[in-house]
């Protein structure tokens, strides 16, 4: 092998690390939602559009800019948009989707799924046609001076490969961790976080500690599009983004969550994690038109091979 | 402590309980006897919360509990180990007893409770850190009776805590009942199959059938009705 050729697969791999954790961050909201609430929700993708839309406009005009300047504005922009995307999604639950979940879905056809997958796609579709007649069709990006420097590692065996890793990807790969480590410590370690999985696990014996159903499912619906609104902040320091990103990106969300198995949170994040690596190491040896081909053909070939994805367990849900 | 007035409740279509009133007393132990599918668990669920009666009232402690959801009523001290266990799978022994103390009460009395609870089930203490879902079918009962405990309640309710258990560990499991009562004179209502042990224990006894109250009466009363020796004790 030529060192071109090991050069090629280390920046891939690296690339795919960076772009995995971010895609890791955004699945790890659809899941927490999944997980606790049982829901399929189909406008996660546009939370992530809404969140990109949020920073964007905080870091322009809420003063951002001028305050904490072009390289660290970005970043307090996305983080501030996560409070704000759990507002929305808060209100969004106590609004429309608590209608169709919880206490009083039992007595629904199916549990409520088939209200819950109309109720959610209705809500994609307006916020992707309200997103269009708000925002416009224009490509928008947070643009940040890092997104054109790179830190270079190497060069490496007598000065034959160099892997460059580009700042803006390295540091949102970097908060995207973070924020996982720190999500991660919320949900096993708080008494909130430990009444969210008992909720996910069992709603009534919840109920029977106590625990309000109907307000635990709001928080994590809140947190969910919080988290993914962030990962979608990140994503948009790298990569312009219009109302309608949203339909290209659930569809990754979903395929991870899946993967890492349907209701676990790091299982979530190792789902999307796999997928940004699978979707760059592809661009090795296929065009770039076909990335999303392998990141199918790979999820297939996993689901065939373990149909519970990496973490789920088989544990029966009473 | 406890009183049901003319309780009628039931599913979208089967009504299950057909004015059904009973009373149990600050301090008392209560026992509910009755046959598979007399309405035990929907009469538990009705007090929890879960089931809305249609007709009739719940008093705790003087408190209409008509317009109070299901999730507050824990909070008032209604403790309820439900049926079938109903442990949390993916959370530990240790997690399991923390959501029971999720109740104000539970939290400010957690170290003491969860001392109490460990004295009285070592197995729990040895078993902290394992996931409740991977625990035996007896530690599991434990746990649930355990994370009952843990929310210091006035009134603690047993869905049938022996149910699907070996008769050892059933025969463990009631003695346990047995000693928190006599540490604690705790108000307990308790559903149970086993119907001599459970009249024996209890100051006071329901029989349900088909939804009804057919028979009450204090502990002397009920061992010695024939209806009760026949039909349950096998005498
Ligand atoms: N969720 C439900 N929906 C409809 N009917 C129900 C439901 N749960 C129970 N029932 C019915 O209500 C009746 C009473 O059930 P319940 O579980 O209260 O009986 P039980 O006395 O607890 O019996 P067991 O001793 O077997 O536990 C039964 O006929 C049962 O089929
Ligand atoms: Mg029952």
């Amino acid at each position: 092998m030529t060192s071109q050729v090991i050069e090629n697969i280390l920046q891939a791999l690296v690339a795919g690390l960076l772009a995995g954790a971010i895609y890791g961050l955004m699945c790890v909201g659809l899941g927490l939602i999944f997980g606790v609430m049982r829901v399929i929700n189909f406008a996660q993708g546009d939370f992530m559009m809404l969140g990109m839309y949020a920073a964007y406009y905080l870091f322009l005009s809420a003063g951002i800019q001028t305050t904490f300047g072009n390289v660290l504005g970005p970043y307090v922009a996305i983080l501030l948009s996560g409070p704000l995307l759990f507002l929305f999604g808060f209100w969004i639950h106590k609004l429309l989707i608590s209608r169709v979940t919880g206490q009083r879905t039992a007595q629904l056809d199916g549990e409520g799924h088939f209200a819950q997958l109309i109720l959610t796609l209705g809500v994609a579709l307006v916020l992707q046609n309200g997103g269009l007649i708000v925002f416009g069709s224009v490509l928008a990006s947070i643009r940040t001076p890092l997104s054109s420097s790179a830190w270079e590692v190497g060069p490496l065996w007598n000065d034959l490969v160099s892997i460059f890793i580009n700042k803006a990807r390295g540091i949102a790969a970097i908060i995207s961790i973070a924020a996982m480590i720190g999500l991660a410590a919320l949900i096993t370690r708080t008494r909130m976080g430990k009444a969210l999985r008992a909720a996910a696990d069992n709603p009534v014996a919840a109920t029977y500690m106590g625990i309000d159903i109907d307000k635990s499912h709001r928080v994590a619906f809140g947190l969910g599009a919080a988290v993914t609104a962030v990962a979608g902040g990140l994503l948009a320091t790298n990569y312009p983004f219009h109302p309608y990103i949203g339909i290209d990106y659930v569809i990754v969300m979903y395929a991870g969550v899946v993967l890492g198995g349907m209701g676990s949170i790091t299982g979530a994040f190792w789902g999307g994690m796999t997928i940004g690596l699978v979707q760059q190491l592809s661009t090795l040896v296929l065009p770039t038109q076909l990335q999303n081909a392998a990141i199918f053909v790979v999820f297939l070939l996993i689901i065939f091979l373990r149909p519970q994805g990496f973490f789920g367990r088989m544990v029966e849900r009473t | 402590m406890l009183k049901l007035d003319g309780i009628c409740a039931g599913y979208s279509v089967v009504p299950v309980l057909k004015d059904v009133s009973l009373t149990v007393e600050a301090g008392q132990f209560v026992a509910i006897v009755g046959p598979n599918g007399a309405g035990k668990t929907t009469l538990f669920k009705t007090i929890s919360g879960i089931v809305q009666p249609s007709a009739g009232a719940i008093l705790f402690e003087g408190v209409d509990l008509a317009h109070i959801p299901a999730a507050k009523r824990p909070h008032l001290g209604i403790a309820h180990v439900p049926e079938g266990r109903q442990v949390f799978p993916s959370l530990s022994v240790m997690e399991n007893l923390e959501m029971g103390a999720f109740t104000d009460a539970g939290r400010r009395a957690w170290k003491q409770n969860l001392e109490r609870i460990f004295a009285l089930m070592p197995v729990l203490a040895e078993r902290r850190d394992q996931f409740a879902g991977t625990l035996s079918g007896g530690e599991q009962q434990m746990v649930a009776i355990g994370r009952g405990l843990a929310s210091a309640p006035k009134l603690l309710m047993l869905d049938e805590p022996s149910m699907g258990l070996a008769p050892a560990i059933a025969d463990f499991i009631f003695e346990k009942l047995i000693e928190i009562r006599a540490e604690t004179k705790l108000t307990i209502l308790l559903v149970e199959q086993r119907v001599a042990e459970a009249l024996e224990s209890a100051d006071r006894g329901y029989v349900l059938e088909a939804g009804r109250v057919v028979l009450e009466g204090n502990n002397a009363t009920l061992r010695a009705d024939d209806r009760i020796r026949q039909a349950y004790l096998g005498m």
